[in-house]
């Protein structure tokens, strides 16, 4: 495997809860173009790190952290940096998807507007490319002017990614992206995670350990808010290091 | 659902370690019964090829069923790939019995050349290194196949020297021809259980260790 740089590093990150500890010294780096997936059993901290990497956990008010998370080299919990801003370059797609009550055109469209594009024919255009980006232009090109509502759960689901892709982020990232889909459209999301690799970065979150291994180049394994082992995904599901790993990818606890 | 899968690899194991055991006394009881001329105990090697080749393909497909089902990773999709290793090894193994026990009916009726120059003594090397490595899959225990490539060393040149041996044998009277072929023919398939040996050792150290080593 070719050396990629680590576009996101986490450097000794630390957060509590109130006073209940999520993570703990977590350091890891996410490598750029991409896709790494972390795995664990339920409340061993994963969705709370991939919620600190765009700082989505700054609407939780009794979170505190410690440590950094460090996007091109700069720290995103730094003061002077915009939490806005680093949304918009490190996106996020949802477990359920949650398209807007507005047409598929406006879902798309609505984050470039917030930025401040108003231009039509601009807005037609990244439309369009976010909607082919995210596998679904044929699938919708006749309907672009119905309710988001009026599709199913797959193709929202990529209408939550093209809507993450219309504001040109460097980083995706998917919490759970498939498990409310039924295995076809999951299928779908897993083979379009592999094409946005060659532009995007993606770092996602799976109970789903056969998916895991079949989307991510990396892989990190948590438990108890620790990070326990980070490796390429194929060593870590043919030959982990740790006991730990072994025992929760074989089924033997978790 | 994990445990009862775990429960299935613990019996997979047994019944491999049984198929294993099967073919290790097709080699070993041909080699026996050439020693005694034993046409009988030739035939009987022979007729066990279909019970060989049935636990192979049962295994086989429990195996792949196995594989389909649960999708193992890590040790456990490591002991199913030495498990198939394994089936597929003995089974070369149980079959060279039976082309020595079909040779052995070529041979019972003539003299014995050399006193069967040295293939039994090849013969007890071979199935000391198959047995070992199949006590190292049975209980992992990889000190016995350290010294694995060593003893496949011992084998070899005994193979060679089986084969020089036999040319003299030749030369000087062709009488001989038809034994010495055949003897040469039986150092050769030992030689190739020998081999199968070691590449169960390799699948045991890979199951165990999750490490790749070449034994040669």
């Amino acid at each position: 495997m070719t050396e990629h740089n680590d576009i996101i590093q986490v450097d000794h990150l630390n957060l509590w809860y109130g006073d209940s500890i999520a993570l703990r010294d977590v350091t890891m780096g996410m490598p750029d173009r991409q896709v790494t997936a972390l795995i664990g059993p339920s409340g061993c901290g994963k969705s709370t790190l991939i919620r600190c990497l765009n700082r989505m956990n700054d609407l939780v008010d009794i979170c505190r952290i410690q440590g950094a998370v460090n996007f091109h080299n700069k720290n995103i919990y730094a003061n002077d940096v915009d939490p806005v801003e680093i949304r918009r370059k490190i996106g996020m797609v949802f477990q359920r998807p949650n398209p807007f009550p507005k047409t598929v055109y406006e879902n798309v469209a609505y984050g470039p507007r917030v930025h401040g594009v108003e231009d039509r024919k601009q807005l037609d255009a990244i439309v369009e490319k976010s909607l082919r980006s995210a596998a679904l232009w044929d699938e919708v090109k006749d309907r672009l002017h119905d309710s988001a509502m009026g599709l199913s759960g797959g193709q929202q689901q990529r209408l939550c990614i093209a809507r993450t892709l219309a504001v040109e982020p460097e980083v995706i990232l998917m919490d759970e992206p498939c498990s409310a889909l039924d295995p076809i459209a999951a299928a779908k999301i897993e083979s379009l995670i592999e094409e946005l690799k060659t532009e995007y970065s993606v770092v996602i979150v799976t109970h789903n350990m056969q998916q895991a291994s079949r989307v991510s180049d990396h892989t990190g394994f948590m438990y108890m808010g620790e990070l326990v082992e980070f490796g390429t995904t194929r060593q870590i599901f043919e030959k982990p290091h740790e006991t730990l790993t072994e025992n929760y990818i074989t089924g033997r606890f978790g | 659902m994990a445990d009862k899968f775990h429960d299935e690899i613990i019996t997979l194991r047994g019944d491999v370690v049984h198929m294993a055991r099967f073919g290790r006394d097709m080699l070993n009881d041909s080699i026996t019964a050439l020693q005694l001329q034993d046409l009988e105990m030739a035939r009987a090697v022979k007729t066990r090829k279909i019970t060989l080749q049935e636990q192979h393909d049962a295994l086989e497909d429990r195996i792949f069923t196995m594989i389909a089902l649960y999708q193992p990773v890590a040790r456990d999709l490591r002991t199913l790939v030495c498990s198939l290793m394994i089936v597929q090894a003995t089974e070369r193994i149980g079959r060279y019995g039976k082309d020595i026990a079909n040779a052995t009916r070529h041979l019972a009726d003539t003299d014995t050349t050399g006193n069967f120059i040295s293939i039994p003594h090849m013969s007890e090397l071979v199935v000391e290194m198959i047995d070992d490595a199949i006590i190292a899959y049975e209980g992992e225990d990889l000190t016995k196949i350290e010294g694995m490539s060593k003893r496949d060393d011992v084998v070899d040149s005994l193979r060679t020297s089986i084969f020089r041996e036999c040319l003299t044998y030749m030369m000087e009277d062709p009488r001989t021809i038809t034994r010495c072929t055949h003897y040469v023919m039986i150092s050769r398939f030992l030689e190739r259980s020998g081999d199968h040996a070691c590449k169960m050792a390799e699948k045991v150290n890979y199951m165990v260790t999750g490490e790749r080593i070449e034994i040669k």
